[in-house]
């Protein structure tokens, strides 16, 4: 039975405005102020180091991601460092997962949204379990999935869809840790130009699917956190 | 006194970090409050305290990994040696937390103006109602379930990466012993049991590109029109069509073999789903990305089908690039779905449609119409039942796909209706024998009378 929950599809968000979007939105979950939340976005170029990222795995330096456009952020998620830029579809939910979580079952329900949403766009993806928590299509990863956990109940941070990434950014970094493995997207493996637009319908109904959620619009208050339109 | 262990957060879960005490000996905690944060190999989460009271004792360094269950703090509850209720002893409004059990979290609670924080007014009501906990309940999906085989005990989680490591190396991997957490087999396993001896297959030597096709002749001085006829010059297209062809008859060592297939699952399924599937993809359903399907399958079973002939080499391709003849209003064209392994129905159906259309309105480019490591035809809506089709140079062999015709067939001893159809195959010999050839065909037919395509094509 599907429970009621928000969508948030904010467009284009910078990393830090989103970020502290989502713990904001995590605290007032965890409180029980506010149903699950789904957010889905784009961010213009960022590098993100989790935990278990090394320093030199950041192949670029700082300047030189400067350089590109983009930005290098640490946070709180697990992992090692990974991309996200424009044509690529983010995912945050925003979950409760109950008095007994379950943090393996929830990484499992992620990848198999996102192996349902590749396969309604025609590609094939699986796991490698052995390797790591993702999305893959062969040995190349389509889809970094990082999560956190707020005090054990409510989910952070969340999945990276390469819809039409411009894959050239991830050789900045060892992406995940893993230098052995490429980096795919939607476009590249069918040849044809699949966007964030055409990807995001499919992911929201195919996560709304496998954890039980009956999207609705967010509120205004709430859409009002990822807008940044008052930037001076 | 509370001893918090650390957490199990899911069942495959069996180990976990100390990356940072939040709080030191002595320090009070309230009830829920952040006592320290972990990092396991899935998620990384801070632990909160089951209690309010006063932590006593750390039992484990920063840094220090540790089994779950293992004690790394002890809290003296508040209050503890007088009368007020443990957690532990079940409390009625302080939950019956333990341990590092978490607590759940509370329901969303109506606005009705209390908390300050609550969502605003302006909330949908649907938003009031506290929704439940959540952990994934849709059953997994076709596509899920063909991509994800069944899971035996730990130590037989295998990835994909390492049984295909293992066939092409021809590996047991039972007798192959796991390194990886619970006894898993990895990667690196699988490649140092290679470098002390594992026996690869030898892969046949690439080359370069084949020798160019003999041209046709010249082009000759118009003839002048008799009586009832009329002289058109030939296209360009047309040209290329006839050098291609006539290369290829004077090139390979053609054979033909035909299979009958069974497909009246398939018609039944087709008018069941195709306006649920147009709907929801935006492409219309044939039967022609199914039959790429269980042609694709069937050439990674057989990739002596899937092949070149190089020189002195057979080239196989470990990938399958499928030609598809198109009739266009200049004439023939073969454009290639490129990596047609890599895509299910779905995907197939979006390529072909995309690629046709492209075709017929002429902006396809010129790497679309490249690389085709097999070639199918599709005369059937024209009403051929058998067709020998010339085969696309250098592909092995080329399947014609004709019309889908009722027929009365012998089933069980009994005469019935059946929706039948022919498909055949032009195959060099050259490359191949005509037992490969049949096993080829055997399996593509199998695959069409035996597969559950409503799993492929979701819906």
């Amino acid at each position: 039975m599907a429970a009621p929950a928000w969508l948030l599809e904010p467009g284009t968000v910078p990393f830090d405005v989103a970020n502290a979007g989502m713990h904001r939105l995590a605290e007032r979950r965890l409180a029980g102020e506010i149903p699950d939340t789904l957010i889905l976005l784009e961010h213009p170029p960022v590098f993100t180091a989790g935990r278990r990222a090394k320093p030199e795995e950041l192949l670029w330096t700082t300047s030189e991601v400067e350089a590109r456009g983009g930005l290098v952020r640490s946070i709180d998620r697990g992992g090692s460092f990974t991309f996200h830029g424009p044509g690529q579809l983010v995912g945050y939910p925003i979950i409760g997962l109950g008095s007994k979580p379950d943090a393996v079952a929830y990484l499992r329900g992620l990848e198999d949204a996102v192996i349902r949403t590749c396969a309604d766009l025609g590609v094939i993806a699986g796991r490698l379990e052995d390797v790591q928590t993702g999305v893959w299509v062969g040995d190349d990863k389509i889809c970094a999935i990082g999560v956190r956990l707020m005090r054990t109940r409510v989910t952070l941070h969340g999945f990276a869809l390469n819809c039409e990434t411009d894959l050239s950014w991830f050789g900045g970094i060892v992406a995940c840790g893993l230098p052995d493995h490429g980096q795919t997207s939607i476009s590249e493996q069918l040849g044809r130009r699949i966007t964030v637009d055409d990807a995001r319908p499919i992911a929201a109904r195919n996560l709304a699917d496998v954890f039980g959620l009956d999207l609705v619009p967010a509120p205004d208050d709430i859409a009002s956190i990822f807008r940044v339109d008052d930037v001076a | 006194m509370t001893s918090i262990q650390m957490p199990q957060l899911g069942e495959t879960i069996i180990e976990g970090t100390i990356l940072k005490w939040l709080k030191t000996e002595g320090e009070t905690v309230e009830r829920d409050e952040a006592l320290f944060e972990i990092s396991t190999d899935k998620v990384d989460t801070e632990v909160p305290s089951p209690v309010a009271g006063t932590v006593t004792k750390i039992l484990v360094e920063e840094g220090a990994t540790v089994p779950v269950g293992t004690a790394l703090m002890e809290i003296e509850e508040a209050g503890a040696g007088a009368a007020a209720p443990s957690a532990a002893s079940g409390g009625a409004a302080s939950s019956g937390a333990s341990g590092a059990a978490p607590t759940p979290e509370p329901s969303p609670q109506p606005a009705a103006g209390a908390a300050s924080s609550a969502p605003s007014s302006a909330a949908p009501p649907a938003a009031q109602t506290p929704p439940p906990a959540r952990v994934p309940t849709a059953p997994a999906s076709a596509a899920v379930a063909a991509s994800v085989p069944d899971r035996g005990p730990r130590s037989q989680i295998l990835s994909p990466l390492v049984r295909k490591l293992a066939k092409e190396h021809d590996l047991d991997l039972a007798q192959i012993v796991g390194s990886g957490t619970g006894g898993r087999i990895t990667k690196a396993d699988v490649l140092a049991v290679i470098a002390t001896g594992g026996t690869a297959r030898p892969m046949p030597a690439a080359v370069g590109a084949p020798a160019a096709a003999p041209a046709l002749a010249q082009p000759m001085p118009a003839p002048t029109a008799g009586a009832g006829e009329e002289v058109v010059p030939v296209s360009h297209i047309r040209r290329a069509i006839a050098e291609h062809m006539l290369a290829s008859t004077q090139t390979s060592a053609r054979a033909w073999t035909l299979v009958e297939v069974n497909v009246d699952h398939l018609v039944k399924l087709r008018e069941r789903v195709k306006d649920a599937f147009a709907e929801r993809y935006g492409v219309k359903l044939t039967y022609l990305p199914m039959v790429v399907r269980a042609t694709v399958d069937a050439l990674l079973e057989f990739p002596d089908v899937n092949a070149r002939l190089d020189g002195d080499s057979i080239v196989r391709h470990r990938y399958v690039n499928m030609g598809i003849a198109v009739s266009y209003d200049a004439g023939l064209i073969v454009p290639v779905v490129k990596g047609a392994d890599g895509m299910n129905t779905i995907g197939v159906a979006r390529a072909i449609a995309d690629l046709a259309a492209r075709a017929r309105s002429h902006q396809l480019q010129p790497d679309e119409v490249q690389g085709a490591t097999f070639t199918i035809t599709n005369p059937g809506p024209y009403g051929s039942v058998a067709s020998v089709p010339i085969i696309n140079q250098p592909n092995a062999g080329i399947v014609s796909f004709d019309a889908i015709v009722k027929r009365p067939v012998v089933v069980d001893d009994a005469i019935a209706i059946r929706s039948m159809v022919n498909l055949s195959m032009s195959w060099d010999h050259r490359i191949i024998d005509g037992e490969l050839a049949t096993r080829f065909l055997a399996r593509v037919k199998q695959n069409l009378e035996t597969w559950d395509f409503a799993e492929d094509l979701g819906v």
